[in-house]
């Protein structure tokens, strides 16, 4: 039977000229290649990376000059005065103590009105004033001796209280032995 | 030759999925591959002649292909422009193995005579993919080109770097030769 011509012959059959396609390796080869090494934060955060980055470093600034500051006035007076500070801690225990022990008894045996109450406490106005002025004028030798003074004035006060209490209710329980140290 | 060409014409790739291509989607990449990749396996087959090199010349045209799909302007011209990538590929897979596409003298070289002696023997897909198997790797070329891929003498001629008589003669010998093996065939049959 005559042929068509070679084109012809190939256009009519050119499906059949087709082999099968590739085995399924090469898409694992050319999978394994696209594979990025690992989704890290700023793949992920995509084009937003600068933006995520930049609220960050305000954040971590934000909590670090916050932690600072809290750091730095806690730490202020024991830079400003170091042994002002061990006498502090000295006097803060002895006052604490007194304070407890008049708070054990009945307030109608104490007799204190709430401003007086407040006026024993440790940190009252006097104290703030004068801590403040050190932290201001930390060579200040004056203030420094006026903060010495302010404890010895209120450790006496106190004990007198507390002389004064035990004379009144003696039975009342056994008040600790005070004493002078500076 | 046509029905080929349209089927792979009619491949749906959306500009979405050229646009997820674009975003580096695997799952993009991986439909484009099954879209393109047996149309593309054939090209190379046909072209380098062996499994071996045709799968290698394959994946490395379409890591080209998702590398640079960003250059990729449409959808519309998914298919030239895989296609020529692929083929791409396949001639400088065949210049490293130093087939070198040369000038040739056309002195001798006679019009299309397919249709003169072919009522003596018979065409057979067996027989042509046979005889296309055996020529010379420059004639190979250039019928694969021309016949199968469809490029014009002008469009293959550039891809070789040689001029475009020396495609068409080329091409009619490699014809030529076909047609002289299937003859040989018949005979011996």
């Amino acid at each position: 039977m005559p042929e068509k011509s070679f084109e012809d012959f190939i256009s009519q059959h050119r499906p059949d000229f087709e082999e099968q396609g590739p085995g399924p390796g090469i898409w694992a080869q050319l999978e394994k290649e696209l594979a990025p090494p690992k989704k890290g934060l700023v793949y992920m955060l995509g084009r937003h990376w600068l933006k995520a980055a930049a609220v960050l470093v305000l954040v971590v600034n934000s909590v670090m000059i916050f932690q600072f500051l809290q750091m730095k006035k806690a730490q202020h007076l024991e830079n400003v005065s170091p042994e002002l500070q061990d006498a502090k801690m000295y006097y803060t225990s002895q006052i604490e103590q007194r304070l407890t022990a008049i708070k054990a008894y009945p307030s109608s045996v104490v007799g204190l009105d709430s401003s007086a109450r407040k006026e024993l406490e440790l940190r009252n106005e006097t104290y703030q004033v004068l801590e403040a002025e050190l932290i201001q004028n930390p060579g200040n030798e004056r203030i420094k001796a006026a903060m010495i003074h302010y404890y010895q004035l209120k450790m006496d006060l106190l004990d007198k209280i507390l002389d004064e209490l035990h004379e009144k209710q003696p039975a009342t329980q056994k008040q600790p032995n005070y004493e002078r140290e500076i | 030759m046509q029905a080929f060409a349209n089927n792979l014409n009619q491949t749906t790739i959306t500009d979405h999925l050229v646009d997820r291509c674009k975003q580096g989607d695997v799952r993009a990449f991986r439909e484009l591959y099954n879209a393109y990749s047996a149309a593309m396996y054939n090209i190379c087959l046909r072209m380098t002649g062996n499994v071996a090199d045709a799968e290698d010349t394959l994946q490395e045209a379409f890591m080209q292909i998702f590398k640079n799909i960003e250059r990729l302007e449409s959808a519309s011209s998914v298919t030239a422009w895989i296609k020529r990538i692929v083929v791409n590929h396949c001639l400088s897979r065949l210049r490293k193995k130093k087939v070198y596409f040369e000038e040739v003298d056309n002195i001798d070289v006679e019009e299309d005579r397919g249709a003169v002696d072919e009522d003596s023997f018979a065409w057979t897909v067996a027989a042509i993919k046979d005889a296309i198997h055996v020529l010379p790797q420059g004639y190979r070329t250039v019928l694969n080109l021309y016949i199968f891929e469809e490029y014009s003498h002008k469009e293959i001629a550039v891809m070789l770097d040689i001029s475009e008589s020396t495609v068409k003669t080329q091409y009619m010998r490699a014809k030529d030769k076909v047609r002289q093996i299937v003859k040989q065939k018949n005979v011996i049959r």
